[in-house]
Parts: C-alpha cells; structure tokens; sequence
C-alpha cells in the first residue's frame, strides 16, 4: 500500500501548490481545474457560475486568464485572483472593442499630444510625461460597465461577463489637471476627448475606426483623473494600454482610455458613436428600466459617464467547487468597492440574505480601491446553504437584492449568493 | 467507470484479501476510510508550455508577440460562409458563439447596426442571408452547441 500513500501524499502537495500561486497560503479549495468542463455557452436563463464560461487562453505578458474573444481581445479575470485588494497586472482583465490593438510601440516617437482649444497645443514624449511632471498615485477599481452581464434576466447581447470584468491597482503618474494646466485649456472648452493608439477597420467617422470618450471639463471625477504610466508600480502590460492610460477614480473602465495618444478640449459636446450611441444608460433611477419601454423608442439616456460605479461585493472563497466539512469554521473572505465614496460596511448572510451581520474589512488603500473583508462562519449543520454578501459605501448607498436591467447590460450590482454543500463528518 | 478507476479498486480489493484477519480490521488498519485512491484519467488536462522570457535590445521599441487566435466551430448551415467572411473583417466569430442564445429580431438588430453604425461593408442580399442563419442557429429555439 505504500503506493497510495505516496499518490496521497503528491495530491496534497498538489492542491498546496495551487493555493501558494493564488493566496499566499494553501488553499485547497481554490483549484481551476475540473474533471468536468464547464459548458461552452449559458442561456437564454442566467449564467449560473461566478466567471463566464469561457476557456483559459494564455496571453502575452498574462498568465491564463478566461478567453471571451480573440479578435477584439477580451479577457475575464478568474475568481482566485481576486483574494488580494491589488489584482496582479498578469491576471488584469482585459476589454478591447477594436482589432488592430498595438503589439509594437516605439518611444522614441510616440507622443501625448494635448491639442484642440487649448493655449499652448504641447506634445510629450514618454521621457517628458515621466520626468516634467510630479507624479502622483492612487489605488483605483477599473471595471467594465458590462461586469456581470450575464445575469441579465431576459439576456441582452455584448460581452457575456460573470463577474471578473474588474481589477483593482495603484496606478501611478501625471494628474490630468496639472497636464492641462500646462496647455492652457481656454474658455468656450465643454468636454475632453481621449484617444489611443488602437483602431479598428472600420471606415473613418463609424464605431469601427477608432474609439473615443469624453468627459465634461467640469466633472469632479477629472480632478482623481491621472494619465497612468505604472501599474502596481510596474510598467503597463501591452494588454492594459501601455505606455499610458488614463485613469479616471469612480468612473467606468470605458473612459480609462488604453494607449492614451490624444487628448482633446472640445468647444462642443462630442457626438462620436461612442459617446452618442453606445455606452448610453437610461436616465431613470439606478439605470433601471423594461424590455418593453427599451424597445418603445421613447427611453431617454445619458452616458455612462454621468454616474459614478455603483456599490457591490463579491464572495471569493469559499467558491462552491468542494464540498465543506460540517464542524470547521468557514473563512468567507472575498472584497468590496464603490465608485461614489469608500465602503463603509459590508455584511454576511448566512441564510440566504434574510440575516445580517457585519463582516470584518481589510486594510483601507482609499476610496477608490478593492476593500477586502473576512467573515468566520459556522454553518450550523450538513445541508446545502446559501450564502449572500451586501456592502454599504459612504453615501449611504446600500446593494439591491434585485435585478437592475437595461438594454446595454450595465449597472449590475445585486447581492451576491454562493450556494455550498456542508457534508457529514461524522 | 475508467480502466485506472477500475484497476485501483481490484488492487484495494485484493491487498485486503490478502491482509490477515478479518476484512474490517484490516482496512481499519491500512487506510480507514479510503473509498477511491489512484484514480488518474489519460489525457491531456489543459496542458500549456510556459512563455519563454522577453529578449529584446536595449532600444525604444517595445514589443509583445502576436495575439492568439481561435475559430470556434459555427453550426453547419446555408450562410456559414457570408458569416465567416463579412463579420470576420472586423471581429473573429467567437463574437457569435459567446452570445447567449438571443431572439431573432434581436440577431436581425445586431448585424443592421453592424452595418449602420460600423460601417460593415455587406450587400443587402448577403445581410439577408447572414440574419436567417443566426436564426437558424443562434436563437432560444434553435441553438445546439
């Protein structure tokens, strides 16, 4: 028999090794790998599983993260990943809505121009950006304005997030507002319109040439704003808009244009398709509204640009995949953000969101990051539970437990369930 | 059941015929409580080679390597070609596959404004022909894989 105690002995080392890669500890709950393999598609009902179900693909400057498309590139960053407030730049989720997405860049040409009404247009080299100006840093959640389209209830189309449409770094660099001093921005300026280095094929002036976003001048969340050549206090990977990208605290990841080439003040509100037709939210409360008032015509939307990203939770581990021996505490651990102000309290339910209770946060890196939290849960007996988390941020913003739905699929941000097994042990 | 599966149990059955004893006590004393062990399966699980470190000079240009690719599958049909064809100018058809399954008007919806707002370069008799088959193929009623 010493045969098996040896095999015994290599599958504990092996579940140890996946949980050193993933939470600094073991963790064998955590493992990726399944003898069965997720389907290849879910619908028309809600994508059940935390991630959508797409397969690992390994990516330059990425370790394998889950391949939705391969031409525009989008990337979901696997649930494990997500057990830390600083998402590593090698498993940052990835989103591109173009095909011709850089692979070369040179520095010695490339600039940041800062053109249109301003006094002074000025174009920055790379070297300049980082040694002109002070640099500044702030911890900030890039997040789709899909995440989690997938629990759309009836499904609408576009990329088909769970829920790993989202990372968290310290980005550092050059505040906007000190680069746009440095131009002169003159009166009559509405908005700001940012442009990178990836296209499309598309002919010029349609969705597919190029995309760009603007912000109002006046927008407050201009005044978090950096144009960002660190990630995690490393360079950005290619995937992520190296050289630059603009960072914009609060806001939807659409506005942090990757490969920040252009940057334009604007003497009249931008109508590009981006701005005028896609990204648009309707202009009722919480972004909510019908399949039948979405197909009258009649719905009135703004930019997603107008809101700031709303409040949400999310329970990493346990993660469901093994069941749990009844008699052992439970870390639930997972993380929380808010775009409109730090998250001030998250809470537990161990019955399915009926009861709460207040779960243990992590350290605070600022308003704008991933908050971890930690609850020690004792199910109470071997059943099948169900789980729920729900944060609470400083404005007073508390999750819903109900669906929102809209057409485009953005603002989802309902409690968060996880359903697990608790067996026997005796 | 797979063939190692099968194998690991003959083998437990059979060192516990062999042990002295009763039955019980000689699997209380071997392994308590072992129900399956040496279960491997053949095959490959996933398996990737690891990227090779980045060697480049010490110049201004900074490169990664070229994006994978992958072509799913699209169900067999009339128009499998138009799609393959038209839609993959601008995006690879694993736009079409990861959509959940979606009603034909919404299908008919996506690809006019494919065409109107992204400027597709499709002849209307191919458009035509690109919808009725995400009709055939994609929808609630009609999706298989």
């Amino acid at each position: 028999m010493t045969h098996l105690s040896r095999r015994s002995l290599l599958a504990w080392l092996g579940s140890g090794a996946a949980g050193l890669a993933f939470g600094g500890q073991a963790r064998a709950q955590i493992s990726p790998q399944s003898a069965t393999p997720l389907p290849s598609f879910t619908g028309p009902g809600v994508n059940p599983y935390w991630n959508g179900v797409n397969p690992f693909v390994s990516y330059p400057q990425k370790l394998p993260l889950l391949r939705m498309t391969d031409r525009g590139i989008q990337l979901e960053t696997p649930r494990p990943y997500f057990l830390t407030p600083f998402t590593p730049n090698a498993a940052f989720y990835v989103r591109y809505h173009l095909d011709l997405i850089p692979n070369a860049v040179d520095l010695s040409t490339w600039r940041l121009s800062l053109e249109g009404n301003v006094e002074r247009p000025l174009q920055l080299s790379f070297d300049e950006l980082v040694k002109n100006f002070k640099a500044g840093s702030v911890a900030a959640v890039n997040q789709c304005s899909g995440n989690s389209r997938s629990r759309f209830q009836p499904r609408v189309p576009g990329a088909q997030w769970g829920n790993g449409g989202m990372g968290n770094a310290r980005w550092t660099g050059v505040r906007l507002r000190e680069l746009l001093a440095s131009v002169g921005i003159k009166s009559g300026t509405v908005q700001l319109q940012f442009q990178g280095l990836d296209r499309g094929p598309g002919p010029e002036g349609k969705g597919a040439d190029a995309v760009m976003k603007s912000l109002d001048l006046t927008d407050p969340a201009l005044d978090d704003a950096l144009v960002a050549y660190l990630m995690n206090d490393e360079p950005l990977p290619m995937l992520n808009g190296f050289p630059i990208r603009l960072v914009v605290p609060g806001k939807f990841g659409v506005y942090w244009i990757k490969h920040l080439t252009w940057i334009r003040a604007l003497t009249r509100e931008d109508t590009n398709y981006w701005m005028a037709a896609a990204y648009r939210i309707p202009d009722t409360p919480d972004g909510n509204t019908t399949p039948a008032q979405a197909a009258s015509g009649t719905l009135k939307t703004v930019p997603i640009g107008h809101v700031r990203m709303p409040v949400r939770s999310f329970i990493v581990v346990p993660d469901g995949s093994s069941k749990l021996p009844s008699g052992l505490p439970v870390r639930v651990q997972g993380i929380a953000f808010s775009g409109d102000g730090p998250v001030m309290k998250v809470e537990f339910s161990e019955d399915d969101g009926r009861n709460w209770v207040e779960a243990t946060l992590g350290a605070d890196h600022g308003p704008y990051s991933f908050r971890t939290w930690a609850h020690t849960w004792r199910p109470s007996r071997a059943r099948k539970h169900v789980i729920a988390v729900r944060a609470t941020d400083a404005k007073g913003n508390i999750q819903p437990d109900a669906p929102v739905w809209n057409p485009g699929g953005y603002l989802w941000n309902r409690v968060e369930r996880q359903a697990l097994i608790v067996g026997a042990a005796s | 059941m797979t063939g190692s599966r099968r194998l690991g149990i003959i083998l437990l059955a059979a060192a516990a015929a062999l042990a002295p004893g009763s039955t019980a006590r000689s699997q209380a004393t071997k392994a308590p409580g072992l129900v399956q062990g040496g279960n491997y399966d053949s095959g490959n699980l996933g398996m990737q080679m690891q990227p090779a470190p980045h060697t480049d000079d010490a110049g201004a240009v900074y490169t990664v390597g070229p994006w994978p690719t992958y072509t799913p599958p699209l169900a067999d049909g009339e128009g499998r070609e138009l799609v393959q064809s038209f839609c993959g100018i601008c995006h690879s058809t694993t736009y079409i596959t990861m959509q959940p399954p979606l009603p034909g008007a919404t299908w008919e919806r996506l690809v006019n404004k494919m065409i109107g707002t992204f400027g597709a370069p499709i002849p209307e008799p191919s458009a035509q022909a690109i919808i009725a088959y995400l009709k055939s193929h994609y929808t609630p009623e009609t999706r298989k894989e």
